[in-house]
C-alpha cells in the first residue's frame, strides 16, 4: 500500500498507470495540480521520485495519466480545458509539454481519459459521448482519425463512458460505460428495462470509425456483476480487470486477447 | 457514524454509546442506508438534538441531506440542499447557538455557510474562499460559537481558487469541473498552473468573515506532526484542539491558542490505541470521554477524555473482526496491472 503525506497523493486519487519497462507508477493530484512518480515497487509513506508540476506545465486538475514507455513520453486528458497534455516521460519539476492537442478540430469536449498505443501509434480519448483516437503524435489542432460515436455504439447516446484501454497486439479498443442515472435511481428501470448505473464494456477494432455496434459487449448481469468503469488488462493473460464499487473483478476473456481476429 | 466504504454500502450507522466492553462485531441499532437515502460517499455528518435532525454530505455530490435523527433503513430525505453548493463536500458543522451550518469542499478551497433552516435551492450566507484563506484541500471543521473560531484541517494540496469557483451555476459556473462529466460548461483557457504542495495544516477563521480573508491564525511545520488532519473537534473543557491525524495513526491535541510551528501539547498513538487511519474525533462532556472512529481498522474506541500515550480504549466498537484486514478501498478510482510483480493497483 502506498500511503501518508510524504507521498503526496490526494485523498480523491482517480488514476494510476504502470511504465512496466521503466519500472515506475504514475499518479495525478487533481489539487496540487501535479503528475507524481513512484518506483514501481513503492510501499508505505514513500516519497515519489519525480514530480512534475509548475506554472509552464499548463496542468490543470488532472485527474488521469498514461505512459508511453516506448517513446518515454506521458499523456494527460485535461477535462477543464479540452486538451491532451504530452510530457517526457523522464520529465521532473517545471516542464513545458512537448505536445498540446488542443482545438476545434480536435473535437475534444470534457475529456475523461486518454491511452496510448506506442506498438500502433494511436492514441484513444474518452469523453462521456464519444471515443476519439489520435496518431500517438498528433499535435495542436488536429482531427481524430476515427470517432466511435452514436446509438449503435452504446456511446455518446444514454450510456456514459468513463475508461478505456488499447489492447495493441490484438488492435482492439476497449471501454466501459454506464447507463446515465443517479445512484438514487438504480432501483428503477426505465422503458428497456436499463438500471441508472447499469454498465457495460464494449470492444470495437481498431478502424472502427462511426456507429458502429461494439465487435465484442460484456452486459451487466446477475451473473458478470461488472462492479464499476474502471478498465485494466492483462492480455498475456486474457483478463479483463473492473474496478468500481470499492471492488475489482477479474474477467477472463482470451477471446477478446487474441492476437488476431 | 458515517460509513462511506462502498463495497459495504455506504450508510450511516446508530450505535449506543453506553454498553459492556467487548471485542466482538457490534451491530448498530440503526443503520440508513439504500437508494432513496441518495447518500453518495458520506464523508461528514452533524446532528441536532434539538431540532431532532442528522445532517450529512457527500464527497461525490453537491448536496446536503437532512433526515429524522431517528431515520431508519432505505429511506429519502427529508430535506435536501441541492443548490449552488459546489461538489464533493468532506465536513459539515452544526453551530447550534447560531443555528447555522458549515460545510468544507475539497475541489474548490472552501467553506461555505448556509442556515440550518435552509430553502432547497438556498444561497449561502457566506462563504470563505480564496488564495488569502490559507484553504489547502479542507477536510474537517469546528466552529466553536463562544470564541467565533472556525477550525479546519487542511491536507496542504494547493492551486489558486477563484471567489465563487465551485458553484453550480449552470453555462455561468466559473467552472465545468463542478457541473460534473455530462454537462457542458465553460472551458477554461491554457493558462499556467498554479498548484504546489503546501505542509498540512489547521487554519483558524473568524466566524464571521468571509470572501478571500486570511485565517487567523495557522497551526503548521514540523513540530506539528500533522499528517494527512482529518476531523476536528475542541475540548469543551480545556478549550484543546484535538485533530485525527489519519497519516500516522495519532490524535493530537495542541493548546486552544496554539499557532505556527506549534508542537502538540499530548499524542494519543501506539498499538494499544488500535488506530489505524484514525479520520474522525469528538467529545462526550456528560461522560469525559473522547472518541476516536478509525476507517482503517473498523473501529470505533472511547478514551478517558484526558488520554495520552500508548493508551487502550475504554471500549470500542467494532465492526469487523480484530483480524480483519484495513479497509483499504473506500472508492476505486482506476484499475492498473503490473505485469513484473503481476499486481493490480487500484487508487482509491
Amino acid at each position: 500500500m502506498i500511503q501518508g503525506a510524504k507521498t503526496l497523493q490526494a485523498r480523491t486519487s482517480h488514476y494510476i498507470a504502470v511504465d512496466a519497462v521503466h519500472d515506475e507508477l504514475a499518479v495525478p493530484n487533481p489539487f496540487a495540480q501535479a503528475i507524481l512518480f513512484f518506483r514501481g515497487g513503492a510501499n508505505g509513506n514513500e516519497a515519489p521520485i519525480r514530480i512534475i508540476q509548475g506554472p509552464k506545465t499548463l496542468l490543470s486538475a488532472p485527474d488521469n495519466v498514461a505512459v508511453d514507455p516506448v517513446h518515454r513520453e506521458v499523456f494527460t486528458a485535461s477535462f477543464p480545458s479540452d486538451s491532451i497534455l504530452v510530457f517526457r516521460g523522464d520529465a521532473s519539476g517545471d516542464v513545458e509539454p512537448i505536445r498540446i492537442l488542443h482545438g476545434p478540430n480536435t473535437k475534444l469536449d470534457r475529456p475523461i481519459r486518454v491511452e496510448v498505443d506506442p506498438t500502433n501509434n494511436v492514441m484513444a480519448v474518452v469523453t462521456d459521448h464519444a471515443i476519439l483516437v489520435f496518431n500517438r503524435t498528433d499535435n495542436g489542432d488536429t482531427a481524430p482519425k476515427w470517432i466511435i460515436s452514436g446509438p449503435k455504439t452504446g456511446v455518446g447516446t444514454r450510456f456514459s463512458t468513463r475508461d478505456v484501454r488499447l489492447f495493441s497486439e490484438g488492435k482492439k479498443i476497449i471501454a466501459a460505460a454506464a447507463f446515465r442515472g443517479r445512484s438514487s435511481e438504480r432501483n428503477e428501470e426505465d422503458a428497456e428495462g436499463r438500471r441508472g448505473g447499469q454498465r457495460f464494456i464494449g470492444v470495437w477494432k481498431y478502424g472502427d470509425n462511426g456507429d458502429i455496434a461494439p465487435w465484442a459487449i460484456l452486459n451487466a448481469t446477475p451473473i458478470t456483476k461488472i462492479p464499476g468503469t474502471r478498465l485494466a488488462i492483462n492480455s498475456e493473460g486474457g483478463d479483463l480487470m473492473v474496478g468500481g464499487d470499492g471492488q475489482v473483478s477479474v474477467y477472463h476473456l482470451p477471446e477478446i486477447f487474441q492476437r488476431r481476429d | 457514524m458515517a460509513n462511506d466504504k462502498e463495497s459495504a454500502g455506504t450508510s450511516i450507522l446508530v450505535y449506543p454509546t453506553q454498553f459492556q466492553p467487548t471485542n466482538r462485531i457490534m451491530e448498530p441499532r440503526r443503520r440508513v442506508a439504500g437508494p432513496k437515502t441518495d447518500l453518495g460517499m458520506v464523508c461528514g455528518l452533524a446532528l441536532s438534538v434539538e431540532h431532532g435532525e442528522l445532517y450529512s454530505v457527500s464527497g461525490e455530490t453537491g448536496t446536503l441531506n437532512v433526515f429524522p435523527l431517528d431515520a431508519q433503513g432505505n429511506v429519502g430525505p427529508g430535506r435536501r440542499l441541492i443548490g449552488v453548493m459546489p461538489r464533493a463536500s468532506a465536513g459539515v458543522f452544526l453551530d447550534v447557538k447560531h443555528d447555522e451550518l458549515f460545510i468544507t469542499t475539497e475541489h474548490v478551497n472552501r467553506i461555505s455557510v448556509y442556515p440550518r433552516t435552509f430553502k432547497q435551492d438556498q444561497e449561502p450566507l457566506r462563504y470563505l474562499q480564496g488564495p488569502a484563506t490559507g484553504l489547502a484541500d479542507p477536510h474537517g471543521i469546528y466552529v466553536d460559537s463562544e470564541t467565533n473560531e472556525i477550525f479546519v484541517s487542511n491536507h496542504g494540496n494547493w492551486h489558486k481558487t477563484e471567489t465563487g469557483e465551485g458553484e453550480v451555476r449552470g453555462p455561468d459556473s466559473l467552472t465545468r469541473t463542478s457541473l460534473g462529466y455530462t454537462t457542458p460548461g465553460r472551458a477554461l483557457p491554457l493558462a499556467p498552473s498554479t498548484g504546489k504542495f503546501l505542509p498540512p495544516s489547521i487554519t483558524v477563521h473568524s466566524r464571521t468573515t468571509s470572501g478571500d480573508a486570511a485565517p487567523l491564525r495557522m497551526i503548521q511545520g514540523p513540530h506539528t506532526l500533522l499528517n494527512l488532519p482529518d476531523g476536528l473537534y475542541r475540548d469543551p473543557v480545556s478549550g484543546e484542539i484535538i485533530v485525527a491525524n489519519s497519516g500516522d495513526d495519532s490524535v493530537l491535541f495542541f493548546d486552544k491558542d496554539a499557532s505556527g510551528d506549534a508542537a502538540p501539547v499530548r499524542v494519543l498513538k501506539g498499538p494499544a490505541t488500535k488506530f489505524k487511519g484514525p479520520a474522525g474525533v469528538s467529545i462526550d462532556a456528560k461522560r469525559n470521554e473522547l472518541w476516536v472512529a478509525s476507517w482503517d481498522g473498523h473501529v470505533a474506541g472511547v478514551f478517558p477524555r484526558t488520554a495520552n500515550g500508548n493508551v487502550a480504549p475504554l471500549r470500542v466498537i467494532r465492526t469487523a473482526p480484530e483480524s480483519a484486514p484495513l479497509a483499504s478501498m473506500g472508492r476505486i478510482g482506476a484499475v492498473a496491472y503490473d505485469p513484473k510483480r503481476k499486481e493490480i493497483l487500484a487508487p482509491n
